[in-house]
């Protein structure tokens, strides 16, 4: 790619957008899903806990 | 397909694939990058404006895919209830309009330069700003509802009828004049553009479409743990 081109401002801007839209959805699903995660095993430690005792 | 209806099933069924897609994603992903920013050519008219087409088409192609696996996913809940349809449909809805956010704002980045202009309301991209508001419509629904059976038996109908806007996109620079350039890849007659700028907008498509099954799984397994804290909660509040 030829960086001293016209509209070169339009491309990186484009692609740079792109990347930080996808790691931003990423991240939020993948911290969504650690987090339900931890929850529910947290949870059923609990309920386990409450039956034994 | 019932079998994957039982939620723990299709989790051991499924977990082994997510880093399986991540590690394809990211071969197509470097591949792709490298055809759309290294080897193909500047196009003869557009320079190297051309370069947005690389995540451009491909975001867009995902939009009216990703609208398409909602609206399959709620008619297989109207049809046969099954308990994930619902789930698979709900947690593609932001996965797609983030994609069709992108098509449009990559779209208005490489209007300005070529058309002079960030928006234009033609045909092609007003049905897309549309297809965006259906997504957003199908989000607010299960926001706005607590009750989850209501809010899937909403969202299944706005999934359903906004199918309709699928074709209108695909088609809308066929059926009406449009600044838009006419479909030059899927075609009946097959495509028009240089074999150096398929390939890379074919891997970057792949590359894309791996990202949304990663992505799908992973945000159907949190949705599937999200219902199971719920049922815990109800379970403690009946023993109370």
């Amino acid at each position: 790619m030829d960086t001293a081109a016209n509209h070169v401002g339009f491309v990186m801007a484009a692609y740079l957008l792109s990347f930080l839209c996808l790691v931003a959805l990423a991240t939020f699903i993948i911290a969504r899903d650690r987090r339900l995660k931890a929850e529910v095993e947290l949870l059923e430690r609990d309920r386990n806990r409450k039956k034994t005792s | 397909m019932q079998y994957l209806a039982n939620p723990t099933r299709f989790l051991k069924l499924t977990n082994p694939l997510i880093p399986l897609a991540w590690w394809v994603m990211f071969i197509l992903l470097a591949v792709g990058l490298y055809g759309a920013l290294v080897s193909s050519p500047p196009d003869y008219q557009q320079g190297e404006s051309v370069r947005i087409m690389y995540v451009h088409v491909p975001a867009a192609w995902m939009a009216l895919f990703v609208y398409s696996v909602m609206a399959l996913a709620s008619a297989v809940a109207v049809i046969f209830r099954h308990p994930l349809a619902d789930v698979a449909a709900k947690t593609a809805a932001p996965i797609g309009a983030v994609f069709c956010f992108l098509a449009l704002a990559t779209g208005s980045l490489w209007g300005k330069p070529m058309w002079g202009a960030w928006w234009v309301w033609d045909a092609r991209l007003t049905s897309m700003f549309v297809l965006m508001l259906l997504y957003l419509g199908y989000i607010a629904i299960w926001q706005a509802i607590d009750e989850p059976h209501r809010a899937a038996m909403i969202a299944r109908i706005v999934a359903l009828v906004g199918f309709i806007n699928v074709p209108i996109v695909k088609f809308s620079v066929d059926w009406w004049n449009s600044l838009h350039q006419p479909a030059s890849v899927f075609r009946m007659s097959g495509p028009t553009i240089a074999p150096s700028m398929l390939w890379p907008l074919l891997v970057m498509g792949l590359a894309y479409t791996f990202m949304f099954v990663a992505l799908h799984l992973i945000a159907i397994r949190a949705e599937i743990a999200a219902r199971k804290i719920r049922q815990i909660h109800i379970a403690e509040i009946g023993e109370r």
